[in-house]
């Protein structure tokens, strides 16, 4: 496994921070939970100082122990404390922030913040506001993207020309997705695969988008069955360079969220990976795009890739690209926006080995992947070579609804895929957190269903095979075992066995 | 004695009891030579029928949580007492529950308004979904007890409604 960062790259911006060449001494994070420990952990270890703003909710959170400076934030709720632009920029001035790294969601993805985070004279740690406005208007980001001659899903927006649209639909290949104009959650969206049905199909599915949002109007889009997700980890400076870090797969999901990445993708081949790679690039390239950045791309059975949307901000899932690259992003993310050059070529990106991500989640998998809370009573994660844990809990701590259940992350890596899903086997049957239902004996069952361990999982995998995320039935061993533990740890149970004189024991009588 | 563990959905009578070197499970049916052993560094060594493992135990209130065989474990033990109780209580459709964690959207009632079973109480939020809570019965509301964007945990009780009255005040 390669060192991240890579050592010289680390002295270099540790030698510039500390000579003040940086635009800034101190970094305030405007986030929470593990990417907010993970960010404080590069800004630390380059000599720079790391703030961090919480909620009272997150008071014994790991990041508020391990920051150089917290500064408590308030709003009506947790969430909307973290969403509160004015009161972090507040905080910023109040601990002598000179930059501002956003995370992911939250402000991450606000333009209004970016631009406000510059007019006070701070760094903010992302793109310009130009570039996260046009990749957040999921319209204009498709068709700036088309109009580089990069793949989007062939489609007909009735808007385009009213009269023309069936006519323009049956030209899409088929089977089509029909989906309203003004739709969102799948109301609506209908599957068409024979060219005859298409008009039948406008019309029913023209009613239901009136009834659910009271607007008729449609756009149709060449449909993708068993669609995988796989993106592209680009990385761009003010200078105009821009490169990919190779791609992620994450098509293993619930409910449209991710629960594994994986890195290289078991889908591509040499060719198919260089050529999504290079559209991603390209992109990116167009935009003239600052920071790092994600571009997904929906791809198909037949090898057939179309652009999805780009996200301007670090993703949840960047450990598996740094496992096999070796480059620390939020590093990379530090010295691009200090004003660096990269200072590397494509052709000087190598990817190692395979690593994979699994996103711990505070939820019952077998209750509809319910949110489940608790106190943390006892943690041990796992460690070892190829292991890496980024956590955003501690023991002692509460789990609460008021966030996103994600609790922690396992990121593995190992020689091939093999190797890796052996070694996150080991890992997630030795990562033991009490307290609280997570999501880990899930995992486990997951990575060793047949269709993973061959690599052949899509984004509708999951809703396919619900058996994996089903309780399996205990066997009597088992049972036998939980009931003694829990039996000798109830003082009411213990205290009547010890109460039974020692000689009666002894000559083992029992009656009820 | 009556004692049981609740484990998932599962309810398991058992008793425990002393032997010459350590304990016996009685379940039904059956007894097991069981045994723990605590060890320094926090985990404990659990014999049961002959067969050692080491486990990670933590406890609350009347809550066990195991980590046994790379899966954890979560145990509820009954209090006789409570069992007892609970089999003489009164309707659960009084109480109107949380069925998962998440944060309070909107109250569509007061303490005191009659309502028809089904009709939407309490919108909820979890996991960036609404969920609507319906009346489980006809009746009054008694109190709402926790206010608009309040967070709770799943089974937490969100509203009750006034004891149903009897058979004979119809």
């Amino acid at each position: 496994m390669k060192p991240i960062p890579e050592p010289a790259v680390l002295e270099a911006t540790r030698a510039r921070a500390a000579a003040n060449m940086l635009k800034f001494d101190t970094l305030l994070v405007a986030n929470r939970g593990e990417i907010a420990v993970r960010i404080l952990r590069t800004v630390q270890s380059l000599g720079l100082k790391g703030a961090v703003v919480y909620h009272a909710a997150d008071r014994n959170a790991p990041a508020v122990r391990m920051a150089d400076h917290a500064v408590e934030i308030t709003g009506a709720t947790p969430v909307a404390a973290y969403l509160d632009g004015k009161q972090i920029l507040a905080a910023a001035k109040s601990c002598g922030a000179g930059a501002i790294h956003p995370g992911y969601g939250f402000l991450s993805e606000n333009a209004g913040f970016a631009r406000a985070v510059a007019e006070a004279g701070l760094t903010f740690v992302g793109p310009t506001p130009e570039q996260i406005e046009l990749m957040g208007d999921k319209v204009r980001a498709r068709a700036f993207v088309a109009g580089g001659g990069f793949p989007v899903a062939p489609s007909a927006i009735e808007d385009d020309d009213p009269a023309t649209f069936a006519e323009r639909a049956l030209k899409v290949p088929f089977p089509l997705l029909i989906k309203p104009a003004a739709g969102g959650g799948g109301k609506g969206m209908r599957i068409v695969r024979e060219p005859a049905q298409l008009k039948a199909e406008l019309e029913r599915a023209r009613s239901e988008g009136q009834r659910y949002f009271g607007d008729g109007r449609l756009y149709v889009e060449r449909y993708i069955e068993n669609p995988r997700h796989i993106e592209v980890q680009v990385l761009g400076d003010a200078h105009g360079n821009v490169v990919h870090l190779f791609e992620r797969e994450c098509s293993v999901q619930r409910r449209f969220q991710k629960i594994v990445e994986e890195t290289p993708s078991p889908a591509l081949d040499p060719e198919l990976r260089s050529r999504i790679c290079e559209t991603a690039a390209g992109i990116a390239r167009k935009a003239g795009y600052r920071n790092a950045g994600t571009v997904e791309f929906i791809f198909g059975a037949g090898g057939e890739f179309y652009f999805l949307e780009m996200n301007t901000r670090l993703q949840v899932e960047h450990p598996v690209t740094e496992m096999i690259t070796g480059k620390d992003l939020v590093l990379e993310q530090l010295r691009v926006a200090a004003g660096e050059k990269l200072g590397y070529a494509q052709e000087q990106l190598r990817s190692e080995g395979h690593s994979i991500e699994f996103r711990i989640y505070a939820e019952d998998p077998a209750r509809g992947y319910t949110p489940t809370t608790g106190p943390v009573l006892a943690l041990r994660p796992p460690q070892g070579e190829g292991v890496r844990v980024d956590s955003g809990i501690v023991q002692g701590q509460d789990v609460t609804a008021a966030f996103d259940p994600m609790l922690a992350k396992l990121i593995v890596w190992g020689r091939d895929r093999g190797a890796a899903i052996a070694r996150a086997d080991k890992a997630l049957a030795e990562y033991a957190l009490l307290g609280c239902i997570t999501n880990t004996a899930f995992l486990r069952r997951l990575l060793n269903h047949k269709a993973f361990v061959e690599g052949q999982v899509h984004t509708g995998f999951l809703d396919a095979h619900p058996e994996i995320a089903a309780e399996p039935a205990l066997d009597p061993a088992t049972l036998h075992q939980l009931l003694a533990a829990g039996a000798l740890v109830t003082r009411p149970m213990r205290d009547v066995a010890d109460l039974v004189p020692d000689m009666h024991a002894a000559i083992g009588s029992w009656s009820n | 004695m009556h004692h049981a563990f609740k484990l998932g959905d599962a309810e398991h009578n058992l008793e425990l009891s002393r032997s010459a070197d350590g304990y016996r499970l009685h379940l039904a049916g059956i007894t097991v030579p069981v045994n723990l052993h605590r060890e320094d560094d926090g985990s404990a060594l659990l014999t049961v029928d002959g067969r050692s493992e080491r486990v990670l135990i933590a406890t609350r209130g009347d809550d066990v949580f195991v980590h046994l065989g790379g899966v954890a474990y979560a145990l509820r033990y009954e209090h006789p007492l409570q069992r007892l109780a609970a089999q003489g209580q009164g309707s659960a459709e009084d109480h109107v529950r949380a069925p998962m964690p998440g944060s309070l959207v909107a109250v569509h009632v007061k303490p005191g308004q009659a309502v028809a079973r089904g009709e939407a109480l309490l919108v909820m939020e979890s996991m960036k979904m609404e969920t609507t809570i319906a009346a489980p019965r006809d009746g009054v509301v008694e109190a709402v007890h926790f206010a608009q964007g309040q967070t709770f945990d799943r089974d937490a009780l969100l509203l009750s409604l006034e004891a149903a009255a009897g058979e004979g005040k119809k």
